[in-house]
């Protein structure tokens, strides 16, 4: 009897052992594609907004794609913002990132997280430094020694340090804390925290807070976001990562028409975040296409470059990153190709200048 | 009480058999040492685990650092001062926290231990409070007290006034009636009564209370940290995981620890210096 058992388990070993791989080779396509979003909707929802790839939830454009092929889309979505979202990767628990921040991005890669950066999933706008309405002062150096938010380990923390650097100030010389969105706006609801860096539109509204001092249109302050794929998925499964490159592009020309800003603006601000936020946040912007770009152009490339200089300058990284083999391309361009949209988008140079720019709509 | 003793006292008054009288010293000390050795046994088999995970890579090296990157973080941060300071805000609000928190809590435990009255009217209300974790206070705590200092130390003070006053009133309750019957025939006064019968009795429940509280007050702090800080260990530990340096978690997790058990062999030893009446009583 005990032998049949042991001669049962070892002709049922090798089975065991292969049926996994062989699940996975079978017709070489996963079973279900995992793409996560940095960031969540108020209180925790799976929702977001303010970005291309947003849309392509919203719109269930991934889904469709490969709905025929039995493939399963599974979103995710972190209130722990882009560190969570590495932490997810390193996990093995998340194949694609739909707009990952410069800090978490580069923390990661310094981590030894493997990643190929397939397109940018936008670029530009403003940045307000908001102070509770109940606050007298008018400008950041009278806020010195005060406390100030920010979501550490996320771009917005870098963010803040460019916006401080801009005024000839340094991180030293506040009490700078770590809060999540949520609270933060909870902070500056009762004054808890002297100020922030966000958008000031609905708060002021609510008279609960007001804006002292804005960034327009800076190219050096904001830093474009990043789409990546696991380099092991993307070896395993080449023709899906085209897929959804392709299919991003697509729902990336949706988003920078015109006649599509209004309803982008309703299926973000399901999120939580207000609606107000959204529309005034976009009003200045004429051409949704600078900032709905998907480039990889020597802005996207230099601002990378700077944003890794700068995890270095604050001691934000132990292990050098380097942005060689980092950038995969191939995908983004065979899109533009098949989809003729070489030059829809405006490129920008390393400063964010427009070099070449957009093809003039009809 | 228990059959194997290795207390060091019963080996020297027991008529073993000593093979060589002349070593006869070594006994104790070989049994301290098979204790030390025990006890870091586990630890050590641990840390053997968490050597072999690593190098087998059971684990993502994002998720679960190297011991030897711990160590070098704990050495680096020692050297550069950066964990002391850490730990010294740590304290900073450990100590007020348990400082109000244990001044309130023997207030509480012994107004309802020593007076039907006040417990009466406030040991319905203190039970239920005491159900809530400190976490659910938390968010009521954040409205009134803001999200600074002040937090801190009053969620650190309502994590420890429980136990403190759970095990003040226990203890007064567990003291036999006949030994209050005793101080009247003598005559004691009211505190007579507090000082030679009322606090040698409750001690051991007072101690153990205040080493709950000491341990619920580290782990109150951490999570307080946790929230909005710029400074602390707790912070330490947010801040590492922020920036995947998850040697740094660790770092935070054996000061802790460290500090934990220095602090309840500081309060063991205390408890038996002012307990020695009851060995010379026996």
């Amino acid at each position: 009897m005990k032998r049949r058992t042991f001669a049962a388990v070892l002709g049922a070993a090798p089975l065991l052992a292969l049926n996994p791989l062989r699940a996975f080779s079978a017709d070489d396509k996963p079973a279900v594609i995992r793409i996560s979003f940095p960031n969540a909707g108020t209180g925790g929802r799976p929702l977001g907004g303010g970005s291309f790839p947003h849309n392509a939830h919203h719109l269930r454009a991934i889904d469709e794609e490969f709905k025929a092929d039995g493939i399963r889309v599974e979103w995710k979505f972190f209130p722990g913002a882009g560190p969570a979202l590495n932490e997810s990767f390193a996990n093995g628990l998340t194949d694609f990132a739909f707009g990952h921040g410069d800090l978490p991005l580069i923390v990661g890669r310094s981590t030894g997280l493997k990643h190929k950066v397939l397109m940018s999933s936008g670029r530009g706008g403003d940045n307000y430094f908001v102070v509770p309405s109940s606050s007298s002062a008018k400008s950041l150096p009278e806020l010195k020694g005060k406390r100030i938010a920010t979501f550490k380990g996320t771009a917005g923390q870098l963010t803040l340090y460019r916006f401080l650097e801009k005024f000839g100030l340094s991180e030293k010389d506040f009490r700078i804390i770590s809060l999540d969105n949520d609270s933060t706006l909870a902070a500056l609801s009762t004054g808890d925290i002297d100020g922030t860096v966000r958008a000031p539109f609905d708060v002021e509204a609510r008279g609960v807070a007001r804006r002292i001092h804005e960034i327009l249109d800076d190219p050096y302050i904001s830093r474009p976001g990043t789409v990546w794929v696991g380099e092991e998925f993307e070896k395993k499964y080449p023709h899906i990562v085209q897929r959804v490159v392709t299919r991003l592009v697509k729902v990336a020309q949706w988003s920078a028409q015109e006649t599509n800003r209004e309803k982008q603006y309703q299926l973000w601000a399901t999120s939580g975040t207000p609606y107000v936020d959204y529309k005034k946040g976009w009003e200045r912007t004429k051409d949704l296409r600078d900032r709905m770009n998907p480039l990889l152009d020597e802005y996207y490339t230099a601002s990378i470059q700077k944003s890794i200089e700068e995890t270095r300058k604050y001691k934000l990284i132990r292990r050098d990153v380097s942005i060689d083999g980092w950038i995969e391309p191939k995908y983004l361009n065979n899109a533009l190709k098949e989809l003729k949209l070489e030059d829809y988008w405006p490129q920008q140079d390393a400063a964010g200048k427009v070099k070449v720019p957009a093809r003039k709509l009809a | 009480m228990s059959v194997v003793s290795t207390d060091p006292l019963i080996f020297r008054q027991s008529t073993v058999e000593v093979p060589w009288p002349a070593v006869r010293w070594l006994w104790p000390v070989a049994g301290h040492l098979s204790r030390v050795g025990a006890a870091l046994l586990l630890p050590a088999a641990l840390l053997a685990l968490w050597q072999l995970a690593v190098a087998q890579r059971w684990l993502p090296e994002q998720i679960l650092p190297a011991p030897a990157l711990v160590w070098q973080s704990l050495v680096e941060l020692w050297q550069s001062g950066e964990l002391q300071s850490h730990l010294q805000i740590s304290a900073t609000r450990v100590g007020w926290g348990l400082l109000a928190g244990t001044a309130s809590g023997l207030l509480l435990g012994f107004g309802m231990g020593l007076s039907r009255t006040v417990h009466a009217y406030v040991f319905p209300s203190f039970d239920v409070a005491s159900q809530f974790p400190v976490l659910g206070w938390i968010p009521i705590l954040i409205i009134f007290a803001g999200i600074d200092e002040a937090l801190k130390i009053a969620a650190i003070s309502i994590a420890v006034v429980v136990p403190v006053a759970v095990n003040a009133q226990k203890g007064i309750a567990n003291i036999p009636r006949a030994w209050f019957e005793v101080a009247r025939v003598y005559g004691f006064t009211r505190l007579q009564i507090v000082r030679r019968v009322v606090l040698p009795a409750a001690a051991p429940s007072l101690f153990n209370g205040v080493r709950q509280a000491v341990m619920q007050a580290w782990l109150t702090l951490v999570f307080v940290e946790l929230l909005a800080s710029s400074e602390g260990i707790g912070y330490l530990m947010v801040w590492g995981r922020q920036l995947a340096q998850l040697d740094l978690v660790v770092v935070g997790m054996l000061v802790i620890g460290v500090v934990g058990v220095a602090l309840d062999v500081a309060l063991r030893s205390l408890e038996s210096r002012l307990q020695r009446w009851r060995i010379s009583a026996f």
